[in-house]
This record gives C-alpha cells, sequence and structure tokens, in this order.
C-alpha cells in the first residue's frame, strides 16, 4: 500500500512529463534537423543551399569557422594566466628603512691579540719566506717577542705553498722541503695557467684527513689573495671556538662607532640603534630595526629631514691581514629583512660626507600560477635559518647550511647555526676545511640543488641608491670640528680625532614619491568567457545554448539513435528468428522512410514543418492518408522509439 | 463617445502586436527572438521545456551577474602599464651647478663677526676642562645681545631626573662650580648641549632642543643665527657676496662646442647662495643630444675656492649638483648630489620617464592649477612640482602662524624674511612648527604629485683629478685664464672636473594606457551576451519592443475592465438594457489582428492539419496540445 501513491506519482510524472527519444529516426533525419533548427549560422546554409558545390564551400566556411573557434579559444584559454603589470605612483609618509651600520673591521685588532697572535705569527713568517717582507721599523706597532712560539700542528697541516712551475712540486713553508703534489689543482683564478712567470704561484692544500691522497691544491694568481684566503680560513676556524658574548665585547659598542645621530631634525643616540652580531663583520648598528615596535617614518624627503650619522672608524685597531680596507659598510633594508652586509653593503670612504638619496620602489609579483615565485617561503623545503621573513639569498644560505652539516658534519662560520649543529673548528672537525672547499665549489656550480629549490620572494621593497661623496670636514671647518667631535666623544678620549678616522654619512628621502610596481592578472573568468562569447558570436553566432544543443543531439540524440538502430535490429533479428517473420519489420521501416510528407525536397521538415503552413496546401491533391498509423507514424519524430516499434511488433 | 471609439481603434491600431494575451505575446516572444534560450522553452516537450526554462533564467542571470562586474570593472579605471627603452635624441637635462657653501667667508665676515666670536668664546667655554681659564682668554668683550636672543645651554644630565640647566656665560658661580666638581668626579660625558628657544624674550615659555651631540648643535645654533643676520641683507647684496659664475665656472664644453660662464643662468639658492643652471630652457630652446657617451656630453671644471668657506655654516666641501627638466626649480637637498673636491666625476643619465594619466585613472596633476596650495616658486617661472608645492605650503602655514617667512623659501607678497629684531620669537615658531607632524601630514594631504614624473637616474664615478703628473700645467693655465696672473692660485681642494653625458640607453618609459575603454566594456558585454544566450542589441530592443507590447496589452485590458464595470453599472440599474458588446466583439474581431494572430497561434507542436479535410476552426483543437494527446492514444 505504501508503494501504490509513489507508483502512481511516477506514473502521473510520466504522463504529464513524457521521456522522449530524439525527434528524428534517423542520424542524417537527425543532422538535418539540427542544421536547420540550430541558432549557429552556416549550419543552416549547408542544408539550404542548392548545388554541390555552394554546399561543399558552405560546409568548408563552416568547418573552418569551428577551426577557428576552436583554435582562438584554446589561444585565449593558453594565455588565461598572463598578467598585466600596472606602476602606480604614491606621494605619501613614508615608513623610514632600517638603516645597518658596521665597520669594515670586525673586532678590535688590540683585544684579539690573544686569540690572533700565532695566526699573525704564521703569516708574517710566510711573507718574510715568499716575499722577504719584514714589518719595517716605521709600521713597527706590535711587539713580536711576547708570543710564545708554540706553534700548532694546525698551522702546519693547511700551510702556505709556494707551486714550481707545472712540475707539481711545492715547497713548504715549514719545512722548506719540495713534495709532489697529489690530487687535483683548483685555480681560484683560471688566467694564471697561461701567465708566463708561473714559478711565483702561492696556494694551498686541503687534504681529506680520512684519506690523505685526496687533496685538492688552490692557487692564486697574486699573493695578495693566496695570503688573505689562507689567513680567513685560520681566522674562522678561531672564530668558530670564541663564544657569542666574548665576541660581542671583542667588537665595537654603539659608543665606539656612533659619534653623533640626527633624524628628521631631531638628535638621536645609541637607544635607537640595536645591535645585530656578523660573523663577518662584528657588531653592527641597525638604526630603526623595529624592535622596540615603532618604525619611524619620514613625511618630508631630503637630507636634512634623513638620518645624519658620523662614524668614528678606528684606523689603527684594524686587523692588517683580515681587512685591507678603510670605512664602514651600511645598508638599507627592510625591517623584516636579513641584511646580508657582506654581500650587499655600500662601503663608506672616511675624512669624507656620503650622501645617500634614496628612492623607493615596491614590486609584487603574482605567486602560483602566474610565476613561480613564493609569498612566505613556507612552500620551500628549505628551512629558514635567519629570524627574517624569506628571501632568496636566505634560502640560498641556509641552503648550504644544511648541506654542510649533513656532508660535513659541522656548521660554516659566516651563517647562522641550525638546530643542533655547531661551528666548524679543526679540533673537533679536522676535515672540514677540505669537506667546506669541495661544498661550495658544487654550490657554485650549482650542483647541491640549491639554486633549483630556492625561489625569488613575490614581493620586495628595494630602496635605489644615489650615493654621492664630498669631502668632510672642509679645510676650514676641521678644526672646531674635530675639537667638538672629540669633546662629544667624551672627556676619556684625551687626544684630538684625527679625520681618517671619521666618516659622515647621510641617508634621506629623495623624494616621498613611492612607486609601487604591481602584477595584476590581465584575465578574469568574466573577460576570459566574454572573450569566448565573443569568438563564438563571431564566427558562428554561437552561445552556451548552442554547445548545449550540440551536444544534445550530437552525443545524447546521436548515441541514442544509434543505439535504437541497433536494438531495433537486434529484436528484428531475435523476431526473425522467432517467428522467421523478420522481413515484415523491415517493411514498416521502409515505410517510415518512403513517407512521403518526409522525404519532401529541402523544404522546412519535422516540427518546422509542423509550424508552417505549406504542408497543409501540397497535400491536398494528395490521395488521403492510407490509415492512422502512417499519421502517427508521421508525427514520429516527436513521438517515441516504442510506437516504431509496436508498429514492428503488431 | 466617439472621442473614446476613435481613440480605442487608434490603440488597436497602434498595438500590432504579437497578440492579445500575454501568453500569446510571450510566446510569440519566445519563437521569434532571436535569444538562443527562449526558443528552446516552447519548441520542446514539457520536461525539457522546464530544463530549458531554468537554463535561461540561469544563463539570463549569468548575463546580468556577469555585466555586473565588467561595468565595475570598466569603473574602477584601471590602467595598464607599457615599458619602452632605448636611446633616442632628448633634450639634455637642465643641471644647476652650486657651491656647498653660500657665500664668500671673505665677504660676509663683516656680517658674521659678531658671531664667529660668539661661537668661539662658547666653544672655547664648553671645550674647555675648567671654566675659569677661558674667561681670561676672551680679551674683547662679547656684544651678549645676539647670543641672548636664542642662547646655548649645557645640560647636565648626571642626575637623570634632575637635569641642571648651565647657560654658558652666565657667571653663575654656583652652576660653574657645580659643573667642575661633577668634571672631576666621574670622567664620562654627561653633559648635553641644547639651543633654547623662547616664544619671547624672557618668558617663561621656551623649549630646549637638546642634541645628543655638541658638533649638531653648534651647526644649528649657527644656521639659525646666521639665517636671522641674513635676511635682512637684500637680495641684491647677497648675489653679490655669493660666488660669481666667471670665479666658479672655469671651463665648459658642451659635446664639441665651447661653452662658459654666459651660458648658465643665474640663480639665487637659499641654501647655496649662487647657482648656475646650465641649459634651463627659459630664454633659448633647450639643447639636444643625439649621441651616447662622454664626448657628447657636459664637461666642466668649477672650482670652489675651499679656503673661503664659512666655517661653521657648512661642514661639508664640494660642489652640489643636480638634474632636472627644463623650466623645473632645482631643489638640491633633496635631489642634489655632491662632487668632491679634486675629482673628476663621471655621471652616466639615464631619463626614468613615468607618464601616468589624469583624472579618473589616478589623481595626479598635471600643471599644479588643482592644488589648493598657493606656489610660491612660480615666480622664478618654474613648472609645478611636488617639492614645490610642499615648501609653499610650509611657507605659508610660516607666515600664518608666525606672521614672517622663512629665510629658506620664497616670499608671498607683502611678507618679510624672519629676523631677531622684528620677530623675537621666530626660532621658537619655526621649530615647533617644522616638528608638527600635523601640519606635515596637511602639507602631504593638500599637495598631488604630477603625473608626469621625471627621474635622472645617474650612475657615478669618480677618479681623482688632476693626476700628479699633469697637475702642474693645468693648475697653472687654469689660473691664468682666470686670474690673468701667473701665479698660482686654486689648488687640489677647490677644482672639481665634471662629466655629464647620456648613456647607451638614455631612456626608460613607463607610460600608462587605460586597460578598459568603453570599447573594451561594449565588446566584453557583447561577449558575455553572446557567449551565455546569442544575444545582440537587437535582442535587448526586441525586449523592450515585448514589455511595450505588454504595456498595451494591460492598457487594453484595463480598458475593457473599466468598460465591463461601467456595463455591469448600466446593467444593475437597468437590468432590461440589452449588452453593448460591439465593442468587445469589435475587439475580437480585429481583422488586422485576426490575420497576424493565424501564424502565432499555431505554437508549438500543433497538430498538422488533415490533409484533405479542412481544419476545424474550434477553439479547442487550438487550446489541446498534441503532447497531451499521444500519451491518452498509446494508453489506448
Amino acid at each position: 500500500a505504501a508503494t501504490a501513491p509513489g507508483k502512481k506519482i511516477t506514473a502521473r510524472l510520466k504522463r504529464t512529463l513524457p521521456v522522449r527519444g530524439p525527434q528524428a529516426p534517423t542520424l542524417s533525419e537527425l543532422m538535418r534537423w539540427y542544421c536547420l533548427n540550430t541558432n549557429t549560422h552556416g549550419c543552416r546554409r549547408i542544408v539550404v543551399s542548392r548545388g554541390r558545390l555552394r554546399r561543399l564551400l558552405w560546409i568548408v566556411l563552416t568547418l573552418s569557422a569551428v577551426g577557428l573557434i576552436l583554435w582562438q579559444c584554446a589561444e585565449l584559454l593558453m594565455n588565461y594566466y598572463s598578467a598585466s603589470v600596472s606602476v602606480t605612483v604614491q606621494f605619501q609618509k613614508l615608513p623610514f628603512p632600517a638603516v645597518t651600520i658596521c665597520n669594515i673591521n670586525p673586532y678590535k685588532y688590540s683585544a684579539m691579540k690573544e686569540y690572533l697572535s700565532e695566526l699573525d705569527k704564521e703569516t708574517k713568517k710566510a711573507l718574510e719566506t715568499f716575499y722577504g717582507f719584514s714589518e719595517g721599523k716605521s709600521k713597527v706597532r706590535r711587539s713580536v717577542d711576547d708570543w710564545n712560539s708554540t706553534g700548532s700542528d694546525f698551522f702546519e697541516q693547511i700551510p702556505l705553498l709556494r707551486v714550481e712551475d707545472f712540475s707539481r712540486t711545492a715547497t713548504d713553508l715549514h719545512s722548506g722541503q719540495k713534495r709532489k703534489i697529489e690530487g687535483s689543482v683548483f685555480h681560484k683564478d683560471s688566467s694564471i695557467v697561461n701567465s708566463g712567470d708561473s714559478n711565483d704561484i702561492i696556494g694551498f692544500q686541503l687534504c681529506d684527513a680520512n684519506n690523505s691522497s685526496e687533496c685538492a691544491l688552490y692557487t692564486f694568481s697574486s699573493g695578495v689573495n693566496a695570503i688573505q684566503e689562507w689567513y680567513k680560513l685560520h681566522y674562522m676556524n678561531i672564530m668558530a671556538q670564541i663564544p657569542l658574548e666574548t665576541k660581542e665585547k671583542l667588537s665595537y659598542s654603539a659608543e665606539d662607532l656612533l659619534l653623533t645621530c640626527f633624524f628628521d631634525g631631531l638628535s638621536c643616540d645609541k637607544r635607537h640603534f640595536t645591535r645585530f652580531h656578523h660573523p663577518l663583520h662584528g657588531n653592527c648598528y641597525t638604526f630603526n630595526s623595529g624592535e622596540s615596535g615603532t618604525i619611524l617614518s619620514t613625511s618630508t624627503g631630503g637630507s636634512e629631514y634623513g638620518l645624519q650619522v658620523v662614524l668614528y672608524i678606528d684606523e689603527a685597531d684594524y686587523n692588517p691581514f683580515l681587512v685591507t680596507s678603510t670605512g664602514a659598510k651600511i645598508m638599507v633594508h627592510d625591517q623584516n629583512e636579513y641584511p646580508f652586509i657582506e654581500d650587499i653593503g655600500t662601503e663608506i670612504e672616511t675624512a669624507a660626507a656620503t650622501s645617500i638619496g634614496m628612492h623607493f620602489t615596491q614590486s609584487r609579483k603574482l605567486s602560483k600560477p602566474y610565476s613561480d615565485c613564493t609569498e612566505t617561503g613556507v612552500d620551500i623545503p628549505v628551512e629558514n635559518l635567519y629570524n627574517k621573513s624569506y628571501s632568496l639569498q636566505i634560502c640560498l644560505h641556509s641552503c648550504f647550511q644544511k648541506a654542510m652539516v649533513d656532508s660535513c658534519g659541522c656548521a660554516q662560520y659566516a651563517q647562522p647555526l641550525p638546530a643542533g649543529a655547531e661551528y666548524c673548528n679543526y679540533k673537533k672537525n679536522p676535515n672540514w676545511m677540505y669537506c667546506y672547499y669541495r661544498l661550495h665549489e658544487k654550490f657554485v656550480k650549482e650542483q647541491l640543488g640549491c639554486q633549483q629549490i630556492c625561489k625569488d620572494a613575490c614581493s620586495f621593497k628595494e630602496w635605489a641608491l644615489t650615493t654621492s661623496i664630498a669631502q668632510w670636514p672642509s679645510v676650514v671647518s676641521e678644526d672646531w670640528m674635530l675639537r667638538v667631535l672629540s669633546w662629544d666623544k667624551g672627556q676619556k678620549l684625551n687626544k684630538k680625532l684625527n679625520k681618517t678616522d671619521l666618516a659622515n654619512l647621510m641617508v634621506f628621502y629623495k623624494d616621498l614619491n613611492e612607486r609601487f610596481i604591481s602584477e595584476n592578472p590581465a584575465n578574469t573568468l568574466v573577460i576570459l568567457l566574454s572573450n569566448f562569447g565573443g569568438q563564438l558570436g563571431l564566427w558562428m553566432s554561437c552561445s552556451v545554448v548552442c554547445v548545449i544543443e550540440i551536444v544534445e543531439v550530437f552525443f545524447i540524440d546521436s548515441l541514442s539513435i544509434v543505439l535504437r538502430r541497433q536494438w531495433q535490429r537486434a529484436k528484428k533479428w531475435w523476431s526473425g528468428r522467432q517467428r522467421g517473420r523478420a522481413p515484415q519489420a523491415g517493411d514498416v521501416e521502409r515505410q517510415g522512410h518512403d513517407n512521403p510528407v518526409c522525404i519532401d525536397e529541402d523544404l522546412p521538415t519535422f516540427t518546422t514543418a509542423l509550424r508552417l503552413p505549406l504542408p497543409q496546401d501540397s497535400p491536398l491533391p494528395r490521395t488521403p492518408p492510407p490509415n492512422y498509423s502512417t499519421l502517427r507514424l508521421e508525427t514520429a519524430f516527436t513521438e517515441q522509439l516504442p510506437d516504431t516499434l509496436e508498429l514492428g511488433q503488431h | 463617445m466617439n472621442l473614446k471609439k476613435y481613440l480605442v481603434r487608434a490603440l488597436h491600431r497602434l498595438q500590432k502586436g504579437p497578440g492579445y494575451t500575454y501568453k500569446e505575446l510571450l510566446v510569440w516572444y519566445c519563437d521569434n527572438t532571436n535569444t538562443h534560450g527562449p526558443k528552446r522553452i516552447i519548441k520542446e516537450g514539457p520536461k525539457k521545456k522546464l530544463i530549458w526554462f531554468f537554463l535561461t533564467l540561469l544563463f539570463a542571470s549569468l548575463v546580468f551577474w556577469q555585466w555586473g562586474i565588467l561595468i565595475n570593472t570598466y569603473l574602477s579605471y584601471n590602467v595598464t602599464s607599457s615599458l619602452s627603452i632605448g636611446f633616442k635624441t632628448m633634450k639634455f637635462p637642465a643641471v644647476t651647478i652650486c657651491n656647498a657653501n653660500p657665500f664668500k667667508y671673505s665677504e660676509v665676515k663683516p656680517l658674521l663677526k659678531e658671531l664667529d666670536r660668539l661661537i668661539e668664546a662658547a666653544l672655547e667655554r664648553i671645550l674647555q676642562p675648567t671654566p675659569g681659564n677661558s674667561t681670561e682668554n676672551v680679551s674683547l668683550p662679547l656684544d651678549l645681545e645676539l647670543w641672548n636672543q636664542i642662547p646655548l645651554v649645557l645640560i647636565d644630565e648626571h642626575d637623570r631626573d634632575n637635569p641642571i640647566i648651565l647657560d654658558i656665560f652666565e657667571t653663575n658661580q654656583t652652576a660653574a662650580g657645580n659643573e667642575t666638581a661633577m668634571d672631576n668626579k666621574t670622567k664620562e660625558k654627561k653633559y648635553k648641549l641644547a639651543v633654547k628657544l623662547c616664544s619671547h624674550q624672557g618668558s617663561e615659555n621656551c623649549t630646549y632642543r637638546n642634541f645628543s651631540s655638541a658638533a649638531q648643535a653648534v651647526t644649528e645654533w649657527y644656521i639659525l643665527q646666521s639665517t636671522s643676520i641674513l635676511s635682512k641683507v637684500p637680495l641684491h647684496e647677497r648675489i653679490r657676496m655669493g660666488y660669481q659664475a666667471e670665479d666658479m665656472i672655469l671651463a665648459c664644453l658642451y659635446g664639441a662646442e665651447p661653452c662658459n660662464y654666459k651660458n648658465f643662468t643665474q640663480i639665487y639658492h637659499p641654501d647655496h647662495g649662487n647657482c648656475y643652471i646650465f641649459n634651463w630652457g627659459m630664454d633659448e630652446e633647450a639643447l639636444n643630444s643625439s649621441n651616447p657617451g662622454a664626448e657628447f656630453g657636459l664637461k666642466l671644471i668649477l672650482d670652489i675656492s675651499q679656503q673661503d668657506y664659512i666655517p661653521y655654516l657648512s661642514s661639508a666641501a664640494g660642489a652640489r649638483l643636480m638634474l632636472h627638466q627644463q623650466k623645473s626649480f632645482p631643489f638640491l637637498k633633496d635631489q642634489g648630489i655632491y662632487a668632491m673636491a679634486g675629482t673628476e666625476t663621471s655621471i652616466g643619465v639615464l631619463v626614468d620617464e613615468l607618464e601616468r594619466m589624469g583624472y579618473p585613472y589616478s589623481d595626479c596633476t598635471v600643471n599644479g592649477s588643482d592644488v589648493p596650495v598657493k606656489n610660491l616658486y612660480s615666480q622664478y617661472n618654474t613648472s609645478y612640482s611636488i617639492q614645490a608645492c610642499l615648501r609653499s605650503c610650509f611657507q605659508n602655514h610660516m607666515v600664518e602662524i608666525c606672521g614672517c617667512g622663512h629665510y629658506m623659501f620664497p616670499l608671498p607678497e607683502g611678507v618679510n624674511y624672519c629676523n631677531n629684531e622684528d620677530n623675537p620669537g621666530w626660532a621658537y615658531c619655526y621649530s615647533s612648527l617644522r616638528s608638527s607632524i600635523k601640519q606635515r601630514q596637511i602639507c602631504i594631504d593638500s599637495c598631488k604629485e604630477t603625473c608626469n614624473d621625471t627621474q635622472y637616474k645617474m650612475t657615478i664615478s669618480m677618479a681623482d683629478w688632476p693626476s700628479e703628473a699633469s697637475e702642474d700645467w693645468i693648475f697653472h693655465i687654469l689660473s691664468y685664464e682666470r686670474d690673468m696672473s701667473t701665479n698660482v692660485t686654486l689648488d687640489r681642494n677647490g677644482i672639481i672636473k665634471l662629466n655629464i653625458y647620456f648613456q647607451e640607453y638614455n631612456y626608460r618609459t613607463i607610460s600608462e594606457s587605460a586597460a578598459t575603454t568603453i570599447v573594451w566594456l561594449l565588446s566584453s558585454l557583447g561577449g558575455q551576451f553572446g557567449f551565455w544566450m546569442g544575444g545582440s542589441v537587437l535582442c535587448l530592443i526586441e525586449f523592450g519592443e515585448i514589455i511595450i507590447d505588454s504595456l498595451w496589452i494591460t492598457i487594453i485590458h484595463v480598458i475593457s475592465w473599466c468598460k465591463g464595470l461601467k456595463q455591469r453599472r448600466a446593467r444593475a440599474r437597468y437590468p432590461d438594457a440589452p449588452p453593448t458588446v460591439s465593442e468587445l466583439v469589435e475587439a475580437h474581431t480585429n481583422l488586422g489582428f485576426q490575420h497576424e494572430a493565424v501564424g502565432a497561434v499555431p505554437r508549438a507542436e500543433a497538430l498538422p492539419p488533415e490533409p484533405g479535410t479542412p481544419p476545424p476552426n474550434y477553439d479547442s483543437l487550438r487550446v489541446q496540445p498534441l503532447d497531451s494527446l499521444g500519451p491518452d492514444s498509446d494508453a489506448d
């Protein structure tokens, strides 16, 4: 009883909304019907045109129109993910960037003496043996006598060598004995291979501690480079063993570095600076680092309203082998950005006023799928070792450090420590230098895969700098300026300052115009659809409705006709086998085809035929219809398949 | 009554529409419209009819929704930028050259003599550990009037919560005693210099501008004082005291053509004294440069005579130069660069242009006429720039609040520059105005940037010049040419060589164009309509027509209803009165209409007329669709 109402409803539904099959009995009829009734242009022309040539022409035209539509739409789809660039200029109050200032010399040489004495002694020895240089009387700055002469085996292990010609022999610095070089030779400067006097080549050899036969010789075209590189290698080794707190004390304090500070017309002092320890540059000071929570901004351009500092560069306390230039390094960067001052810092000259005009540009790229960049760096499989926002540099350095820890077992000194690792030093990792040099070689040759993993950041801020230098202090103002600055430096410093120990720096916005370069999607879905519509309309006056029609006619209806045919054939075959009366069914079907109303020349058929008054007149002189079944067959385009089937079965 | 009849007839004649009922009209519309959906609604079977009905509805709403989006996009006035880069013959930029020092010290010495003595004495006091000695050193009695207007004070910060303010020249023994005592005890520097600024002399309304560095304090103080002194000097006198073109510009070469100081336009710049502008384009045509490279640029040799600098005013020595557009005012403090003495500075120029579209695409101004700030720099005949606007804005505020104009900016009409005598509180007023963030914000908000933003990107490189080997003869020749003497009057500290030239690529232009034009909008709208429904503007007109038709129908209905009402009333009043159907009948048998209606009526799947037999003219046959017949016969 429960199913009865349901059945009733379905029966009623069937009656009121009957399921109908395609309106034409055969495929060709269906096509004809479609062509005449469809809204797309062209198709109708094929059917309506008289003459084979004309019809052929229309077929070709229609097909080429379809082809053009498909091609153009594919083109539109392929160009969907393109971006258009817009540049906007905004004049507004601008946030002042963070300015990081370092002394080029990382640590006070006088304070470092106890750590570096041996290394310096070794270096001087090398200079003397290879170049016959000894510190002249005029250049005696430190006494060499109090150095304890316990030469560690470490220096002996990686000594400086003089490479003799191409005979692959080298003279040791210590023993003076010649030894054969095994392994590969790496030239830091490849041009030296061709240079004539190659007997003066200086280099050093790094060997795998576990396997002494595997060695790499690094040679340099100039002894200056060789000595510096060699010194740096040992220096890093020594520094890696000193804890951070000690290093910070060994370096310059804010009072040491900054003599005066002036920002936006107001005086500032060391409290506006944040200390930041850089492994290669010692203590650096960042102005406006945003650590206090507020970021200073400028509402007026011009040199008076920017940052003006006078730096004290204690040239006398410089490490003679590590750094060979005097001055300071500065970098302008965003508060969230890590300052890679060793890579992209600007150098500041002493005894000069350096004025740096900034122009602010902000750029923004579209991330996937428009371009291969990363918004925050979380999708990069490299851990960010720096406590700052993602950048390509950070990624590359972190990637290298990770590879270093993985393959050498310790971390490189110039980059931050990953969790659980420690800096390389010769005592714990006797093999690290060889390992590091090998790894670095690989990194540079892009064999580590870091360059492939790391992606650009999608947005970045850029301060374009225009640097110019003026003499400072001027000849006439030198006298009072130095006196007053000495007073500023405090009473503890009784000597008058030298102008070569001072550097004046001005960092300011040239103008408050911020350029914002951004990529925008050139296409939205709406525009894509309108373009589709435009193409469809232009070539064929087609729309989604036509597409639905095509799907309906070419897929559903055609398929059902084919299926119906098959079904009929199967039934015929079946009934023929059953009763041997197959031919009759065929007759009836042919009857449907030969129906005089159906083969009515070109004139509209089917539903259009039903609508038009023409058939009304034409059949009039004919014989009256034979019976009702044919009459019904005539309307069979609107009828279901079972009707014809029923006929066949009768 | 006749009129009414006539009206009704006219109505019918006008309403040559497809039907007298809404349904007929709708069916006719669906059948004959060029939009793709509606046709299917009436052509298909009932189930498909339903599907097509909803599809059409869906597509129609999609079209409207997306039209909304498109129109919104259009109204947001987006722009696209195009970049072009290369080399073309361009106007050589205007080059402004100044000396970092505004006046020759030898000329202004009489004016600044008092001030210099004061500052020297003050420095002596400050720097000397025991203040007792310093008083003896000052031989001449100091004119303390100048000092008392804007005094420098020492702030003793040993006690952080309770700083002691010490006037440097005050002979207050207790304070001085304190100072020495503290000095001996702690070796750390605890003193700060500050500038005392009072709204009126002797009034309590004072602020102390402290400086962490004495050097800064001294410079600021000196600038304030000297500004006050120099503002009283008339302009021609100030120009005379500055550097003269023939003294400053020693040699000039533009491309292969020689030029001299006469090719430069003199302009008085408050910061830098006399400045000279090459190729400003005010009187003559601007020069073009059609070749890249230093050979085709501007080559200058300048003398800044560093010995003649005012010691306390400018501590940096060099030439200040700036590249800018023709007919624009050079704002050297913002955009200028230094050139160092004793060097050759080469400047490669790339013109970076940004051409923007004005309103409504972006909020920029073409010539500054729509900016509510009076441009004070227009007295120089220069074009509008954002810097000019900001400075004018500041000066206008200054005049409004302090009653006098600041020396660094041009004066509005009828206003004088501030000086200590006439406006004793000006320094205080200026200093508070300058640090006021509100004032700056007002100026930023009221000034607009220009639509065409031109920047000169400079690649600056330097080398020592003259070389040691060539030094002698170069100095000799230049001295001879300038002073007609055989003595060398120039030295390394004063001489500057400049090369300014176009780079290989000398322009980079970013120009904007509208991303959405009206053509774009129309084609997008058409595309949308076409994509979903295959429609066009004509379809919209068709639709409008149908609406008008339906309005007509409504009117006819209303009229007939009113008539019916009248008749019923009449019938109620006179129940025997014969019904006046003639008008109604007339309406139904309107021949013109009936003729057309024939075509419209056999819609959908009407039964095809029986061949041979005339079609029965019954209403019932017309009403009954075949679909309902079909299943019935099936059921049989």
